[in-house]
């Protein structure tokens, strides 16, 4: 087989556009200045950052002033979660959140419970969808924050947020509404006119923008304490220089992904269907971990090849040029299976199988067509290998 | 981390990957839970006691498939008395080295190997079953490696103290509160423990 390149795991990171490059040059090259007032260099910059803000705010059907440029999406969580819970903890102490969230969550989640909040972990149900009556048990008079991930990163359940929304405002008390949407954003509708959320966080780098920039939607009126202390020169609340550039480039994302949202959405859900069935119709023993269908993310693609551990498959994968990520132990830096598995309900054997697929913009119906033939050779060589495939069939 | 050019030719193109469809001794350690399974099968000459074929079957990740793969290579032509000397590290150098985090999968394949052996040697009399006791214990912890050196748990002295009395194990580790490797350090001790009918219950105080 010939070698090429092919990128499947768009959810982990995206190749950047080439508009989105062009986008960033001018401010790499002649325009590298900082914001400033009433001289020509730095006016021009300001002109630029509320255009891109416009454009950013315009995708989520949100006001310019509600949008605050990070250096990422971590830290957007991060200065919402700490800067609410700093502002607000007078009033109560309890947090939701689900035990299949995204890192950023949990880590806060576990951070604040050190600090002598209690934490109310939701379990998902087995496509890892929140159960909404549990969340309704669970919610106390000293509730104050509620935390989800919008899509989630391992099998791409879309969580009910309108539902959820519903529940958090039917309570006596104002309970703060923060939502992960790394994985979701230019991925599902997000309306910020729709949906009564107080904080968000988005990423470039997901949806053909550059890495290291992302934003924070705070909703008009949310009051969140300063997390990031230091001088305001892009934003109040991430302080400090800020990657211009970055920020050309993530506008530009935004208006490549934006200009024909629902188009580019089936156009990724087509090929990860595509890709399901064509495994589905070469290789035998293959379970589909997680929703199928509109409640999952429309890049997301998660199965597990039975009696067959995913690092190797990712390595010979490598070897053929293609990129994709596994749950397996195995590939993992603490040697644990992933969690969001292992918490639906899947077995050790089960995770450690598992292999993610997640397409992007640029990647084709050949480049399937060629990923599921090397697959199906992969698996028949490796099941070849291994004492389980022997006994079980 | 990354695998050395050995380690990946012999994942890519592993040796003596199969059954031996009569053989003198099988062993199985590992299972899919703990995320990598090897077995091992053996031919050996009733004679001069040479293992003249070794075969394998892995389930796990690239390093198990090529340590078994380089482990059965070691073996082939040596008498069992040899071939019981083959260890991890030989496993390793043969390999030019793998990741710390990967060295636990050479201990597998050359326990595994040893397990057969030993297996052979029971089966046609030329040793008594051993005897379980402490020292058994410090053997099979001796297999467990630390992930974050790559070093086995005994060396590293990490094991503070081993007990043994009517069934009840007690091993005492070093380890800080915040290692990530705690919880699977301790898994592993007890499945390795586990394999023996003598142990009925393992404590393990960190």
């Amino acid at each position: 087989m010939d070698k090429k390149h092919i990128y499947l795991d768009n959810c982990i990171t995206t190749q950047p556009a080439p508009e989105v490059i062009e986008a960033m040059l001018p401010y790499l090259r002649e325009k590298f200045w900082f914001p400033g007032s009433f001289i020509s260099t730095g006016e021009a910059i300001n002109a630029d950052l509320e255009r891109y803000k416009e454009i950013v705010a315009g995708s989520l059907n949100a006001k310019p002033s509600e949008i605050h440029f990070t250096n990422g999406g971590t830290l957007a969580n991060n200065i919402a979660i700490k800067g609410l819970l700093e502002q607000h903890s007078g009033k109560g102490k309890h947090i939701i959140c689900s035990i299949v969230d995204y890192p950023d969550i949990l880590t806060n989640a576990a951070f604040f419970e050190e600090a002598g909040f209690e934490v109310t972990y939701l379990s998902p149900d087995q496509e890892a969808f929140i159960d909404l009556d549990e969340l309704k048990e669970a919610i106390r008079p000293d509730t104050i924050l509620f935390m989800t991930t919008a899509v989630n990163h391992v099998v791409g359940t879309i969580q009910p947020l309108k539902k959820i929304e519903q529940i958090l405002r039917a309570a006596d008390h104002h309970i703060f509404f923060h939502v992960d949407a790394c994985q979701g954003y230019g991925k599902i509708p997000l309306d910020m006119k729709e949906l009564d959320i107080d904080t968000m966080s988005i990423s470039a780098h997901k949806i053909h923008g550059p890495q290291g920039i992302g934003a924070l939607y705070l909703r008009q009126g949310t009051k969140i304490g300063q997390y990031v202390h230091g001088i305001a020169r892009f934003d109040d609340l991430q302080t400090g220089g800020l990657n211009f550039a970055s920020i050309a480039g993530f506008a530009k994302a935004v208006e490549l992904q934006f200009s024909d949202l629902k188009g580019n959405i089936s156009r990724l859900r087509d090929l990860s269907n595509y890709l399901l069935e064509s495994i589905q119709q070469k290789i035998p023993y293959v379970e589909l971990n997680g929703p199928l269908g509109e409640g999952r993310a429309p890049h997301n693609m998660n199965v597990t090849f039975d009696y067959i551990e995913g690092e190797a498959i990712t390595m010979m994968m490598d070897m053929h040029g293609i990129t994709v990520a596994t749950g397996s132990a195995c590939a993992s830096e603490g040697l644990k299976a992933n969690y969001v598995l292992m918490a639906i309900g899947k077995t050790f054997v089960q995770s450690h199988g598992s292999m993610k697929f997640t397409v992007g913009r640029y990647n084709t119906r050949e480049e399937i067509d060629y990923t599921v033939d090397v697959i199906a050779e992969i698996v028949k060589e490796l099941r070849s290998r291994s004492p389980l495939f022997h006994e079980n069939k | 981390m990354q695998y050395s050019q050995k380690v990946l030719d012999h994942f890519m193109h592993p040796h003596n990957v199969g059954k031996i469809d009569y053989p003198d001794a099988v062993a199985t350690e590992g299972s899919p839970a703990c995320g990598d399974q090897v077995t091992v099968y053996i031919k050996v000459n009733p004679e001069s006691l040479v293992i003249e074929d070794a075969k394998f079957q892995s389930y796990g990740c690239a390093s198990n498939i090529a340590t078994a793969s380089i482990i059965t290579d070691l073996a082939i032509g040596k008498t069992i008395e040899q071939a019981k000397n083959i260890t991890w590290r030989d496993a390793m150098d043969a390999l030019d080295g793998l990741p710390p985090v990967k060295v636990h999968c050479s201990v597998l394949a050359a326990d595994t190997l040893r397990k057969a052996i030993t297996k052979f040697e029971i089966d046609k009399g030329l040793i008594e079953p051993p005897k379980f006791n402490k020292d058994t214990i410090v053997e099979e912890l001796r297999k467990i490696i630390y992930p974050k050196v790559g070093e086995d748990i005994v060396t590293l002295k990490m094991v503070k103290y081993v007990g043994f009395q009517d069934g009840e194990v007690l091993v005492d580790l070093e380890i800080p509160s915040f290692d990530q490797y705690r919880e699977n350090l301790a898994e592993e001790i007890r499945e390795h423990l586990a394999g023996f009918p003598e142990v009925k219950n393992v404590q393990i105080t960190m």
